[in-house]
């Protein structure tokens, strides 16, 4: 009579094939996020940085740092804000670099090839009216740079901007109020800058 | 020109971008410039608006999605590589480890082995006397199997030697019978002076020794004589 033995396989190898198994899953699940959130890492970096390349570069880290941590978030439905927030610090990281730092301020500094313009509405008609617009919003503070940035993305409402962000609404509308209001004043002191010249 | 007192107000009112409060509305349906300067803001915070819109939403590269996957299929990769690596390690320093361990404990043996060594080798041969046989013969050094000190044996008794000798313990040194008392003083002396053990073989069969007798020396007493007497003569 022939006996039949049951080999199992051994404790390690279990673990392992598990642990593929569970990597298996959540790079499934990070897939199916990266779509729809890849765009967002993107948007937020460059809204930061005003730069194609080195936004792309930010968010490719951001996504990535996020796949590595994935298994930390334990609320998959706030995925999107801890992305935004990510992609947000590398980009502020980025852009602290003493390099492009000094390189931003000496194109801040040369304001001889920028054109003359008669108002702000013929200003905002042009090219320049963003360049000086995406330099004011540099110049704010981080509070406020998000919140401006993320409530004029992908038409997001003050609600979600304030979920995204995990703050209050009343602190969201607070916050894009000011934000506002610096950015004018310092676009209004540019227009006056460039009406004197 | 707008009116001071309503100049913040108005700025306020365009950058919340609701409707301004029922005393703003009437100094606005009142005051023309007040009006114009209103609408300038509306229109500079809707231009701030726009420019927002287009800063936060650039197209997206087409390349940065499958650039992120193919960063992702390279970080499960070097993970496990790392994992080996660090597995490797690992083992490399387990058997570091196991080494430094072995020979802390048998140091005391190593440690006793250069005695041990030093006995064997400066150690007189083994010999072993036979009556039997006048020709002097020299056995082979000592195999790396036998653990033995070096040590005279002394053996006259054929049936003795010859279970030494089969039995391979020990090599052996024959040597003629007038040699033998020779061999025997100087294994005597070194058993004194090296404090070896001297092995006899069997008790019966142990050549009693004695002390050399050497007679003394007899000077005769000299006759010393003077030159001058001698060539006198």
């Amino acid at each position: 009579m022939q006996e039949l033995v049951l080999i199992q396989p051994s404790g390690t190898a279990h673990d392992e094939l598990a642990r593929d198994a569970a990597q298996a899953d959540a790079r499934r699940e990070f897939e199916e996020r990266l779509a729809e959130c890849g765009p967002l890492a993107y948007r937020v970096a460059r809204g930061v940085l005003r730069n194609t390349a080195d936004a792309e570069d930010v968010a490719q880290e951001a996504l990535l740092r996020a796949y590595r941590r994935f298994d930390r978030l334990r609320d998959r439905a706030r995925f999107r804000g801890w992305l935004v927030r990510i992609a947000f610090r590398i980009a502020l990281d980025r852009l602290r670099s003493a390099k492009r730092r000094a390189q931003r301020d000496t194109l801040w500094s040369e304001p001889a090839h920028q054109p003359r313009v008669a108002t702000a509405e013929d200003l905002a008609a042009s090219a320049e009216f963003q360049e000086h617009l995406e330099r004011a919003l540099a110049e704010l503070p981080e509070k406020f740079r998000i919140v401006l940035l993320l409530a004029a993305m992908e038409g997001h409402t003050v609600e979600e901007v304030a979920a995204l962000l995990g703050i209050p609404v009343g602190t969201v509308k607070s916050r894009l109020f000011f934000g506002k209001k610096q950015l004018a004043e310092k676009l209004r002191c540019h227009v006056k800058t460039t009406k004197t010249r | 020109m707008p009116c001071e007192n309503y100049k913040n107000a108005l700025i306020e009112a365009a950058a919340s971008g609701t409707e301004p409060q029922a005393a703003l509305r009437m100094h606005l349906a009142a005051c023309a410039a007040c009006r114009a300067a209103f609408e300038q803001e509306q229109s500079f915070f809707n231009s701030i608006d726009a420019g927002l819109h287009v800063s936060a939403n650039p197209e997206v590269p087409t390349s940065l999605l499958p650039r992120v996957r193919a960063r992702l299929d390279d970080a499960s990769a070097p993970r496990r590589i790392w994992a080996a690596n660090w597995l490797v390690l690992a083992s490399a320093a387990a058997i570091i480890v196991c080494l430094f361990v072995a020979r802390v404990v048998w140091r005391p043996n190593i440690v006793r082995k250069p005695a041990e060594t030093a006995g064997k080798t400066s150690g007189p041969p083994m010999v072993t006397l036979s009556p039997h046989n006048p020709t002097p013969v020299v056995a082979p050094p000592l195999g790396k199997e036998s653990d033995l000190p070096r040590q005279f044996v002394i053996v006259r008794n054929a049936t003795a030697r010859e279970a030494l000798v089969i039995g391979k313990t020990m090599p052996e040194v024959l040597v003629p019978s007038d040699q033998d008392i020779l061999l025997t003083e100087y294994a005597a002396q070194w058993r004194l002076h090296k404090r070896g053990p001297l092995l006899l073989a069997q008790n019966s069969d142990v050549t009693i020794l004695s002390p050399l007798q050497v007679a003394p020396i007899q000077i005769a007493e000299l006759d010393v004589r003077l030159l001058a007497d001698e060539k006198s003569q």
